[in-house]
């Protein structure tokens, strides 16, 4: 591990793609920095996002502009309550050869392609839903016993609406649990909307200005390889996942009482991954605590099961979240309670 | 050495000794409470005395040290102190990877280097040291009287004992108590004085009170001796005094001889050589009382009222020390006083044969020359008439507070005629067939009641 730490000139040109995407997302999509900078670190660790937003906020336009940018084959399907699994994984049909022979030929579906963009993914039905169970995590579908590996890099980046619930069936958690970040869409601010409604006729977008390449995108994906997880940073970051559950040691009061079920290593795994792509586009070869903290709520905020309580006191998983964030000390050191370390 | 390199080092080193501060000052707080109350009980039990106790807060060395091994055993990894100044100085995890590979060429990137500020609220701890300090402190400086409970523990005798010092020191010097009893008793008081214990006063107040009357007692032996004396001496003096002045009146030589013999017989009851008399009656005077000059007897009475002098002095330093009372030191120093001397003088000039001076009252001689023979003269029985009291010896009562209510007599205790005086004393209402003196007052109050009762029980 000592002589893979990324130097600096070998860093810098990872990081510069880095910040050159998240300047072309920024210059497409306005004013939702924050929101691409997490898009883009879910990407480089190869996750899966669900975005979650109301109608009209950009969810899709912003999966299309990714797919521009990284040069990605992109594919959108719209779920629908009548949605079945072959729609999105393909069918075979009997098909007659050049030779008169008649045969099942597997013609693929949408899911084969790198960016699938699965729009109200609550509409359909659990059984096309569990479709995409294998996909994510396999990277593969399996139909009538062979499996097709699916083109790499593999995302789907979902979207589901918060309201208009009549007729969705919300997604389990082994569906959840399988993507990386949720990430919540707000309103854009009023500068925001002045800006897109005054130079973007009919809020058309600009198409970006520069596309990242399929290697310089696999250069990235090696650069990420190389980031070091220190060992103290990754204590904090299984100790975080572990105090998401009540009774553990370090759960918060907070956790032991609106939580049923917390975190599954998954989760660690995500946080790890995020935490290193986030290091990537800070411009950093080591992943500090700052980090962890970036991500750990996009990564947790779906990874909470909370109880009935929680609902009565209107306490959401983000809230509990950083809350524990808050409570939990980085380093472990163990130092008497009127002993405070503060910044120089 | 970056710059990174030593802020880390000198953020461990402050962490560490704030910690080994931390400790000592936790480690001290503790030992002054702890030493505190064991220097409250040891005192409380007498066993030490204050100042070898105040060593022992010597102990907190010993304890400082301890403390500082433990700090340094217990003190955190340098991984995870180097993890909190990365996190503190916003390194970005750069310094923690410095465990696995060098990162100089990172060092020129990260923020300037700064040591992170250790932040201590030790006012709680600096707070329980200062009282736990003053706690021991005021254990420590605790008057003696107020935390011996034990044998240590003085009983404020010093003015009683004192005041018995000087009784017997008193009595020793007057030879009304031998001197070796009166060194022992002095002994005994010294000793008394150090060991009388405050848990257990009564004994030395016994031994006190003892010695006290033993005190008194032998002062009031010693009064009565010198009222012997002072009597005898005042009736010889009276008589050398009469002899001197009769003899120039012409007295006769028998009467002289007899009253010679009568003065000597005087001084002997006196029994000077005894007892309380410091000085004497010379002796070439006694031998020659038949012949006695006038300037002999005025020797004499010169020595007579020498020894008088003496016998007042001793008397009236037993009154100073409250030995014996003002009225026992008048009745003595007025004792055989003589009144009508002339009388007397004048008697013995008069006196031939017939002189019968063994039975002489000497300062009793009536009026009109009777002197001491003469018959004392009753008149008539005074009248009563007209008088509105009347005296009448009544028997003793019985107080009424030293009485118990046992019950009520059914009717008036009945009264022997000659009885009178048992009538209302303690045996009133002893029956005879009892023979017991342990008889009760029965008061008459509420008597009816009771017998309501009596009768209601009976129905």
């Amino acid at each position: 591990m000592a002589d893979t730490i990324l130097k600096p000139e070998e860093l810098q040109p990872a990081a510069d793609l880095a910040k050159k995407a998240l300047e072309q997302l920024d210059r497409v999509l306005l004013g939702r920095k924050e929101l691409h900078r997490l898009v883009l670190i879910g990407i480089l660790s190869k996750g899966h996002v669900l975005f979650e937003g109301l109608p009209g906020l950009g969810k899709t336009a912003l999966v299309r502009t990714i797919g521009q940018i990284l040069k990605l084959d992109f594919k959108r399907i719209q779920f629908t309550p009548d949605l079945m699994p072959s729609d999105i994984l393909g069918s075979h049909i009997l098909q007659q050869t050049d030779s008169g022979k008649r045969e099942m030929v597997f013609q693929p579906g949408p899911v084969f392609t790198n960016i699938l963009l699965a729009d109200e993914i609550n509409r359909a039905s659990p059984k096309t839903q569990s479709a995409l169970l294998e996909t994510m995590q396999e990277n593969s579908v399996t139909l009538m016993g062979t499996t097709r590996q699916l083109p790499l890099p593999f995302f789907v980046l979902a979207s589901q609406n918060p309201i208009e619930l009549e007729g969705t069936y919300p997604l389990p958690e082994a569906q959840l649990d399988r993507f990386l970040f949720r990430l919540l869409f707000d309103n854009a601010s009023t500068d925001v909307l002045e800006q897109i409604i005054s130079g973007r006729r009919r809020g058309e977008l600009p198409a970006p200005t520069w596309q990242m390449d399929r290697e310089q995108l696999e250069t990235l994906f090696q650069t990420m390889n190389r980031i070091y997880l220190p060992r103290p940073v990754a204590r904090y970051i299984a100790r975080l996942v572990s105090a998401t559950h009540p009774g553990s040691e370090e759960a918060s009061e907070a956790v032991t009482r609106y939580v049923s079920y917390g975190a599954s290593p998954r989760a660690a795994i995500a946080i790890a991954e995020a935490s290193r792509a986030h290091a990537l586009v800070s411009g950093r070869p080591t992943v500090g605590f700052e980090d962890v903290k970036t991500v750990a709520e996009p990564v947790l905020n779906h990874r909470l099961l909370l109880n009935y309580q929680a609902r009565f006191d209107r306490m959401s998983p983000s809230r509990l979240v950083q809350e524990l964030l808050g409570k939990l000390d980085e380093t472990g050191l163990k130092l008497p309670g009127d002993v405070e370390l503060q910044p120089a | 050495m970056s710059s990174h390199t030593g802020a880390l080092k000198s953020f461990a080193k402050r962490l560490t000794l704030l910690l080994m501060v931390r400790g000592i000052v936790a480690w001290t707080t503790v030992w002054f409470f702890l030493w505190g109350v064991v220097v409250l009980a040891v005192r409380f039990s007498g066993l030490l005395k204050g100042k070898w106790l105040a060593l022992g807060l010597l102990g907190c060395l010993p304890l400082a040290l301890i403390a500082v091994i433990r700090e340094w055993r217990r003190r955190e990894e340098f991984s995870k102190i180097r993890a909190a100044y990365d996190e503190l100085n916003r390194c970005g995890g750069v310094l923690m990877a410095e465990e696995v590979s060098d990162m100089s060429q990172w060092q020129a990137q990260l923020p300037a280097a700064a040591v992170p500020v250790l932040h201590w609220r030790n006012g709680r701890a600096f707070g329980l040291l200062g009282i736990s300090a003053v706690f021991a402190a005021a254990i420590l400086l605790l008057p003696d009287r107020l935390t011996i409970l034990k044998a240590q523990h003085p009983l404020e005798i010093g003015k009683l004992v004192g005041e018995l010092k000087a009784e017997v020191q008193t009595l020793k010097d007057e030879k009304i108590l031998e001197e070796k009893k009166a060194d022992e008793t002095q002994k005994q008081l010294a000793q008394m004085q150090e060991k009388s214990s405050g848990l257990d006063p009564s004994k030395t107040w016994e031994a006190l009170d003892h010695i006290k009357e033993t005190d008194a007692d032998l002062a009031k032996q010693a009064a009565e001796e010198a009222l012997n004396k002072m009597t005898s001496l005042a009736a010889a003096q009276t008589l050398a005094s009469a002899m001197q002045e009769a003899s120039d009146d012409g007295m006769s030589n028998d009467t002289a001889t007899r009253a010679a013999q009568d003065l000597a017989s005087m001084l002997k009851s006196a029994k000077l050589e005894d007892g309380l008399l410091k000085g004497n009656i010379p002796k070439e005077l006694l031998d020659q009382l038949n012949g006695l000059k006038k300037e002999d007897l005025q020797k004499l009475l010169g020595a007579i009222q020498f020894n008088k002098n003496s016998l007042n002095g001793t008397l009236g330093k037993l009154a100073n020390l409250k030995l014996i009372d003002a009225k026992t030191l008048a009745q003595c120093q007025n004792a055989g006083t003589c009144t009508n001397c002339n009388a007397l003088a004048a008697y013995l000039a008069t006196c031939t044969n017939a002189c019968n001076l063994a039975s002489l009252c000497y300062g009793k001689g009536g009026p009109g020359g009777g002197g001491g023979t003469g018959p004392m003269t009753w008149q008539a029985k005074s009248s009563e008439e007209n008088l509105k009291f009347n005296e009448n010896a009544l028997p003793p009562s019985a107080h009424l507070a030293d009485a118990q209510f046992v019950g009520v007599s059914k009717s008036a205790p009945e009264l022997s005629a000659n009885d009178l005086a048992a009538d209302h004393g303690a045996l009133a209402s002893a029956q005879a067939s009892g023979g017991s003196a342990n008889s009760q007052v029965i008061l008459p109050q509420h008597r009816q009641a009771i017998q309501r009762f009596f009768k209601r029980d009976a129905q």
